[in-house]
């Protein structure tokens, strides 16, 4: 305990611009995250759709494809696209990466790391709206069907609306972890929180190198950044928590218009408590 | 493709064998830890269910990363002697049990009020209660959940090798055997493999549990 909180030990944290640095590495975190999330949420819907297809080789080739994605470590994908995407992919990025990405967004790894996010993601997130998707009663379907819409009109006025919005929590929880995996990056050299923070502990204390000669000790440095980490995933987590709250009420006031099938238990629900 | 996997066969070996034996430990301290945590929350005093929030909220919003760090090379450089193995157990599990406790504590609640309220009236503790009726019934109703928190416990076991920890497990394998054949692709496809058994495996068992333990209303 005495290691842990001694004033010596944390004196790295406001010594030069260590507290930037580390925060800077947290701000590539999130931008990785952001970047992952909106392309996985796309892939996902896509990939769900696909899932639910009529066609019997859609369907199953979908389903096949989600399944083995869903069942991989995403640390084994990260690894493995970054051994194996070709060299010309991986060049090209370097060379033709937008200027107004952060540096260390334009490395040549970055692309392995987001794809292999996304890969995952997509994946887990296509089987959660799937879910969704399936809950609602059929109904719903059988009933925009017989007064006349298309599928597509379907799937955007009826389906979608619907079935989306009871998986938001379940979508939310799966963001959070997203962010978290986001620091698997630093396992093939993207600077970011991490490796900023065991750069930060192999130069600190180093006149040659720079950053201070003030000793940061791992512990700390890690400490530091599991608990920027806590602070924005707990934030997320209790914006999913009020939505949820919100819809529960919202479908207690209509129980009529909200939702078909299971609408009921979720009035009683938020009748109850 | 099959000779990658019959001349190095050893490696793939060992290193399943390392991640099962990873995944089982930490699951076991996950199911502890997991559990005292879900009564921390659902007991009658409200420091011991805010103690129990917090541990939850912590390690459930914490990368396994960071805590792979601090639980290996920050305690090392802190003068704990602590080797791989227990780093490894230790972080898979703890991380692990905060959702192992979330799961139990919606299966405490899942449990009906007046269950609790029966067993209360028959003269039981609330410490009884809780362990001769809510948690058995409790148990059961979160098999399922408890299934995917496993698989995942066995994908998330992959992190443990990949970062700093001396523990050559399936992945890390893979990679010693890619770095001797430069056979990237045929390296990581049976380390694939290797995760499917495992996750393959948790599935079967999680269903004849839940089969078998099924709360018959």
């Amino acid at each position: 305990m005495g290691y842990l909180f001694s004033a010596d030990n944390w004196e790295w944290l406001w010594t030069e611009n260590n507290a930037r640095y580390l925060l800077e590495g947290f701000l590539i975190n999130l931008e990785i995250a952001a970047i992952a999330m909106v392309l996985a949420l796309a892939f996902g819907l896509a990939l769900a759709l696909l899932s639910l297809s009529a066609l019997t080789p859609v369907r199953l080739a979908a389903k096949g494809w989600v399944d083995v994605f869903r069942n991989l470590p995403l640390i084994f994908l990260i690894l493995y696209l970054a051994l194996s995407l070709p060299e010309s992919i991986k060049q090209g990025w370097q060379e033709n990466a937008p200027g107004f990405l952060p540096e260390a967004l334009r490395g040549q790894l970055v692309l392995a790391g987001i794809l292999g996010l996304v890969l995952y993601n997509s994946a887990v997130i296509a089987e959660i709206m799937r879910a969704g998707i399936l809950s609602l009663d059929r109904g719903q379907r059988e009933a925009a069907t017989a007064l006349g819409l298309s599928y597509r009109d379907q799937m955007r006025h009826v389906i979608l609306p619907q079935g989306l919005r009871r998986m938001v929590p379940a979508t939310v929880s799966q963001l959070i972890t997203l962010n978290k995996d986001t620091t698997l990056v630093s396992i093939i050299a993207i600077q970011e929180a991490v490796r900023s923070g065991r750069i930060l502990t192999q130069t600190a204390g180093n006149p040659f190198v720079g950053g201070g000669d003030v000793q940061a000790p791992i512990l700390q440095v890690m400490i530091f950044v599991g608990l920027l980490f806590v602070v924005v995933n707990y934030a997320l987590s209790r914006v999913s928590r009020r939505l949820e709250v919100r819809e529960a009420r919202r479908s207690a006031v209509r129980p009529g218009v909200s939702v078909g099938g299971g609408a009921g238990d979720e009035a009683l629900r938020a009748g109850a408590t | 493709m099959f000779d990658v996997l019959t001349e190095h066969f050893d490696e793939f070996a060992s290193g399943f064998w390392v991640t099962t034996r990873l995944v089982a430990a930490s699951f076991v301290i996950a199911l502890v830890l997991g559990t005292v945590v879900a009564a921390l929350r659902v007991a009658p005093s409200r420091w011991a269910q805010r103690l129990g929030g917090l541990y939850v909220e912590v390690f459930r919003n914490l990368p396994l990363l960071v805590l792979l760090f601090i639980s290996f090379a920050g305690l090392r450089r802190a003068g704990v002697g602590i080797g791989p193995w227990t780093a490894g157990i230790a972080s898979l599990g703890i991380y692990t049990s905060a959702y192992v406790a979330e799961a139990l504590r919606s299966g405490v609640s899942a449990v009906s009020r007046g269950q609790r309220e029966a067993a209360l009236s028959l003269g039981f503790t609330p410490l009884q209660t809780l362990r001769e009726v809510v948690l058995p019934q409790a148990f059961r109703t979160v098999i399922p959940p408890l299934g995917s928190i496993a698989i995942a416990m066995i994908k998330n076991s992959a992190i443990v090798g990949a970062s700093l920890l001396a523990l050559p497990d399936l992945l890390k394998q893979a990679r010693v055997v890619n770095s001797n054949t430069f056979q990237t692709t045929e390296s990581f496809f049976w380390a694939a493999v290797g995760y499917m058994l495992l996750t393959l495996t948790a599935t079967v068992v999680f269903r004849t549990l839940e089969s078998r333990y099924a709360v018959r209303r």
